[in-house]
């Protein structure tokens, strides 16, 4: 049963990123990279995994839908999109390359034969509280790290769109609308 | 009169209550007392206290407003002017239309379309009278035209019905023989005297 | 603990997919009635006793009317949208526990189809990605209206989410797990989570009528605004199939509600459990239904505002208030 589902899983997400990637409709590209992020999490689910699954879910969701808001402001859905490239043996061999090291990185243990967890599960836990007891002992720091960055890039965020939040276009005065428009 | 004096419609006394607006707040802090003030004053919970109200009122105390329409219907006032209607003379129960044909000549939508003919009384007779629904505007020339009061406009406001016909015929349009009682007069200026019948004197056909 | 077999799940998956269906098609009704006679109204009377078949007629409705899809939309986007939307809304209510355990011809049913230990984490991941189904909806159909609403559902989506979970992590700590059934045996023992959570339950009506695109939230479609925003297009069963995954997700905030702050399946004095959370749940649809029929629409700026100025900050500090609570 769990081998199967892993095939059946592992087919349908590497199908559905090669649509992500080739396909030069922006929205199914989109939908289907959306569509595997959601599948990936099958993955967590069967290796037992539930929380991270769900953590998978909630958060690939909300990224993706972030993208799709770019999409939406960047192309015209119901076209396909025109791509110049310059060098297509040049992307294809750096693209494939880089490709094909991440697959060789992480197949080299399997080769090896030593895949070994470092943090064998604690007995008696959840998975939320697995989860946290090596989060806050091992990757304490990386944790801590990574929310800095992220802490940073929200505050940079907020203050990249917020400069001319309080000037409102439709509460000014006609006549001194054109000024404004050349000083932004 | 001025003009501002005429412009001014609003006859009798008016019972307007003017809501106290208060302006908006300029400062973020004006903004979070008054999201705070509104929020803990539980203005909410005011509309949800008035549709449970007219909930209750509906459906245990009997205040549903629906009229079941096709089968229950509102009065409409005797002064609705709708689909048309061909009087009778009140004694005789003659038709009183004199087949004059001012009103397919008045009417501005060019819905009315009469016949007249020899009567064996070698008086004018209608022959055919319809009036086009499909075009009519409503717009009350034809009856005011009438020297006769022979058109009027009537109650009747259901336009829909499978075929135009079925309500533009002169017999649809004529009072019933058997309600000729029920046929209602108005007095006032412009009625017909209540001996119509026998002033009135159907027109000869030579002219 | 009786032991879980495939039969007992395979009924209990049956028995939501009819049950919810089925009451997914009754709210429409109760949704009409209700507001119908907050407005001094009959509503629906004519077909069957009390307008009850209506149901049906709306049904015939639905599955006879043509399957209309815009010359210029991306047809397969547009036409697997509406089916995410209800699908998910399906999948959401398979983790959550709706009645208790019982046997039924010596097989015995679980409260909950797939009991996985992170069960409220899910059916609001399963949730959210329901979500997709407006956006894709909008953004396949070549129309400025849809586009808007799918660019609504993105926004609300994004912003809602984010008050959803901070508000039901207090309730979480509190119980200390994320599995609904654990929710449940927590109200055994404690007071009901209304009244120690009374800001996290209020701060998750709030999102949860905004993730169910309920009146005072409904922007995804406001009508007034953006004709029917991500389902300007649709017509016949895939419309309906928005419909039927937006009823299934307000039975499911229903319950989550029921079993998280009022005290789930456990019997209230005389009343045996599984007829509390059914007087829960329909007091929660209730509830939806005088919301929709007392209040108006917000504007959109506003709705973001209340999002991330009002709602997050208050979640936040009673995450931090429960958490020193806790730790005291
Ligand atoms: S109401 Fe006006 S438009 Fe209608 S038939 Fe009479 S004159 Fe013609
Ligand atoms: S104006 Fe009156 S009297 Fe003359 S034809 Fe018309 S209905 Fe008859």
């Amino acid at each position: 049963m769990i081998p199967f589902a892993f095939y059946l899983f592992a087919v349908l997400i590497t199908g559905l990123f090669l649509v992500a990637v080739l396909s030069r409709n922006v929205l199914y590209a989109m939908t289907s990279l959306a569509a595997g992020m959601v599948l990936i999490s099958g993955l967590f689910f069967i290796l037992g995994a539930d929380f991270l699954g769900v953590v998978q879910l909630i958060v690939y969701v909300g990224a993706v839908m972030g993208l799709y808001a770019f999409a939406m402001m960047f192309f015209d859905v119901s076209r396909e999109v025109r791509e110049t490239r310059s060098n297509p043996w040049l992307v294809f061999l750096l693209g494939g390359g880089i490709a094909l090291m991440l697959v060789v990185m992480f197949a080299a243990p399997i080769v090896g034969d030593s895949v070994k967890a470092l943090y064998p599960p604690v007995a008696h836990t959840t998975n939320p509280q697995a989860v946290g007891l090596v989060l806050f002992t091992k990757y304490l720091l990386p944790f801590e790290v990574a929310s800095v960055m992220l802490l940073v890039a929200m505050i940079a965020g907020i203050i990249l769109a917020g400069r001319k939040m309080e000037i409102s276009l439709s509460a000014m005065d006609e006549d001194i609308l054109p000024e404004t428009k050349e000083n932004a | 009169m001025s003009l501002e004096q005429f412009k001014n419609r609003n006859v009798g006394v008016q019972h307007y209550r003017m809501l106290d607006l208060s302006h908006t707040p300029q400062t973020g802090w004006g903004q979070f007392k008054q999201v705070v003030r509104r929020t803990l004053s539980l203005e909410l919970f005011v509309g949800l206290k008035v549709t449970l109200r007219e909930m209750t009122k509906a459906l245990f105390f009997g205040k549903m407003h629906t009229t079941k329409y096709p089968f229950e219907k509102l009065p409409v006032g005797p002064r609705y002017r709708a689909i048309h209607e061909m009087k009778r003379l009140l004694e005789s129960g003659h038709y009183r239309c004199i087949g004059c044909g001012l009103c397919e000549k008045i009417c501005p939508a060019d819905a009315i379309r009469i016949e007249t003919a020899y009567g064996e009384d070698q008086r004018k007779q209608v022959q055919e009278y319809t009036i086009n629904f499909g075009r009519c505007i409503f717009c009350g020339y034809c009856a005011e035209v009438c020297p006769e009061l022979a058109i009027v406009h009537g109650g009747r406001y259901e336009t829909a019905s499978e075929q135009r016909a079925s309500f533009s015929l002169f017999d649809d349009m004529l009072t019933p023989i058997d309600r000729l009682k029920e046929q209602k007069e108005f007095p006032g200026y412009g009625s017909v005297s209540p001996d119509a019948d026998k002033r009135i004197h159907k027109t000869p056909l030579a002219y | 603990m009786m032991e879980v077999t495939y039969l007992g799940v395979i009924i209990k998956a049956i028995l939501i997919l009819a049950i919810i269906s089925a009451v997914a098609g009754f709210g429409t009704y109760i949704e009409r009635k209700i507001l119908a006679f907050m407005q001094r109204r009959l509503g629906p009377m004519h077909v069957g006793p009390y307008g009850l078949l209506q149901i049906a007629a709306d049904g015939i409705k639905l599955f006879t009317k043509e399957d209309f899809i815009p010359q210029n939309a991306n047809k397969l986007i547009f036409m697997i949208a509406p089916i995410i939307t209800a699908a998910t809304a399906f999948i959401a209510l398979s983790a959550v526990p709706v009645f208790p355990d019982f046997t039924i011809f010596g097989i015995f049913v679980p409260s909950v189809a797939s009991d996985i230990n992170i069960g409220i984490l899910f059916v609001l991941g399963m949730m959210a990605a329901g979500l997709y189904g407006p956006l894709l909806a909008g953004m396949s159909q070549a129309n400025k209206w849809g586009l808007i609403g799918a660019a609504r559902t993105a926004a609300q989506f994004v912003s809602y989410e984010v008050v959803t979970g901070l508000s039901l992590l207090a309730p979480i700590m509190m119980v200390g797990s994320l599995s609904l059934i654990d929710f449940n045996h927590y109200n055994e023992t404690h007071a009901w989570m209304v009244f120690t959570q009374p800001l996290a339950f209020v701060l998750f009506l709030i999102a949860g009528f905004a993730e169910t695109n309920r009146t005072p939230f409904d922007l995804l479609e406001h009508e007034a605004e953006v004709v029917a925003g991500y389902a300007t297009e649709y017509s016949g069963m895939r419309w309906g199939m928005f419909f039927i995954g937006e009823y299934a997700n307000m039975i499911t905030i229903a319950v989550l509600a029921s079993i998280v702050f009022l005290g789930g399946y456990t019997d209230l004095g005389f009343i045996p459990g599984w007829l509390a959370i059914i007087l829960k749940i329909a007091f929660m649809f209730f509830l939806m239904l005088w919301v929709r029929a007392s209040w108006p629409h917000v504007r959109p700026d506003q709705f973001m505002w209340l999002a991330w100025k009002v709602l997050m900050p208050l979640a936040v500090i009673n995450v931090v208030i429960t958490g020193i609570v806790i730790m005291v």
